[in-house]
């Protein structure tokens, strides 16, 4: 994208607005309560106060709430203390499980109620690529917290253990994979399966889609960052 | 000098009508009406030229449908809280918070911006894209298939490469699933 002229997200977040505040102007981050697992209700209280309640680093959850809602935004890695990596694990972690027990069944769910209108080969095909999709997303997931997230959070992390290469690996493919789902199903799935089920459908797979994006890029440049500094200071 | 012709669509007049007065303030730009919808536009662009469109970013799900998203540059006009999601659909993004002269440049910029594909661009595979979609869909690398069709293994990818931007599918699985789909091969074929 070019040319863009606007100013940053991050700036507008303070530690005093109310959460309340912050949800209402961008609901998409209540996927990140969830995550977080925040108890609602939570009352009229600051991020701050919800923060202490909750036991987070009110830094790193205004951070990622800034990178969910401007994909653009890049955190500042000279300002990243190196204590907020057990919480950027712990938020990495609980991600991982909302796609796995939240996200990907529900996307599944939609996609048997399509196939269901289409002929056996048609359906048996979609059905195929659309769990080898899964199957991958979930075995770069488990691959992800075997050889980065447990070495580091067992303080086991010498040069070489957590193996940095490995978030910048699939998330092309994983995109690619998410267009190429989207543009079979709008443009190419046989006649029969309702318009309103392919375009509910498509929200959830466009939501999957911006969403690993998203956790890409904490990895890349919230994540990353830290685990170098963790390993420079062993 | 060249004027670039311009379609706003936003259903707001107060902002329609503010933002025509601040493009039409500069001598290469010509706006040509305004829409409520980018469907308008659609019918416009197939009898009438058009440079760029300028766009409310809270009508970007209609650029899920439309076939001039990489026809013509799209410019978010961004005047509250967008999702990211909707904002990268667009060619760039103004903000009216943006000074005049600003809006200006980049609506001029997304004009000059070189565009992904013609309007009129056919989807259509020709018959030898057929076949080697075929041919990709039952797990043939790009040297058998450039045997199996006597053609060169550059030939094979130059067919590759039109069958990707014209399907919009990239991987291998999804070409298979595609070739199913449209009744290329069949069950036995896989």
């Amino acid at each position: 994208m070019n040319n863009i002229i606007k100013p940053s997200y991050f700036a507008m977040l303070s530690r005093e607005m109310k959460l309340f505040e912050l949800v209402e102007a961008s609901p998409s981050l209540l996927s990140i309560l969830t995550r977080l697992d925040i108890r609602l209700p939570f009352g009229d209280i600051s991020i701050r106060e919800m923060c202490q309640r909750e036991h987070l680093d009110v830094e790193l959850f205004i951070t990622l709430c800034a990178m969910h809602v401007d994909t653009n935004y890049r955190p500042d890695t000279t300002k990243l203390k190196s204590d907020m990596l057990g919480g950027v694990i712990g938020y990495l972690r609980a991600s991982h499980r909302y796609y796995a027990e939240h996200m990907l069944p529900h996307t599944s769910a939609h996609l048997e109620r399509i196939l269901a209108h289409c002929d056996e080969l048609s359906s048996s095909v979609l059905r195929r690529f659309y769990d080898d999709y899964t199957h991958y997303i979930v075995k770069h997931f488990s691959e992800e917290e075997n050889a980065i997230f447990t070495p580091i959070e067992n303080h086991d992390c010498g040069a070489g253990r957590a193996d940095c290469s490995l978030f910048d690996m699939p998330h092309a493919d994983i995109d690619d994979r998410s267009n190429d789902i989207a543009s079979l199903i709008f443009k190419n799935l046989p006649e029969g399966a309702p318009t309103s089920l392919r375009c509910a459908m498509l929200e959830h797979i466009y939501a999957l889609r911006d969403d690993l994006r998203r956790h890409s890029n904490v990895e890349a440049y919230l994540l990353k960052p830290l685990v170098e500094k963790y390993i420079n200071r062993k | 000098m060249k004027r670039y012709r311009v379609a706003i669509v936003e259903r707001s007049e107060l902002i329609a009508e503010g933002i025509r007065a601040i493009l039409e303030y500069s001598a290469s730009i010509s706006i040509i009406g305004r829409y409520d919808n980018l469907g308008d536009v659609e019918a416009l662009v197939q009898s009438d030229s058009v440079d760029a469109i300028v766009m409310s970013s809270t009508l970007g799900h209609q650029l899920e449908t439309s076939s001039l998203v990489g026809a013509l540059p799209i410019v978010a006009l961004q005047w509250c809280a967008t999702e990211e999601s909707l904002l990268r659909r667009f060619s760039s993004i103004v903000s009216i918070y943006n000074s005049g002269e600003e809006i200006i440049k980049a609506v001029c910029d997304a004009c000059e911006q070189p565009q992904e594909h013609n309007y009129n661009d056919s989807h259509e595979l020709s018959e030898r894209e057929r076949d080697v979609l075929i041919l990709v869909a039952r797990g043939m690398t790009n040297k058998e298939i450039a045997v199996e069709l006597n053609i060169s293994p550059h030939t094979v990818m130059s067919h590759r490469k039109n069958i990707v931007h014209k399907t919009g599918i990239r991987s291998v699985a999804g070409l298979t699933v595609y070739a199913v789909l449209n009744k290329l091969i069949d069950s036995e074929q896989l």
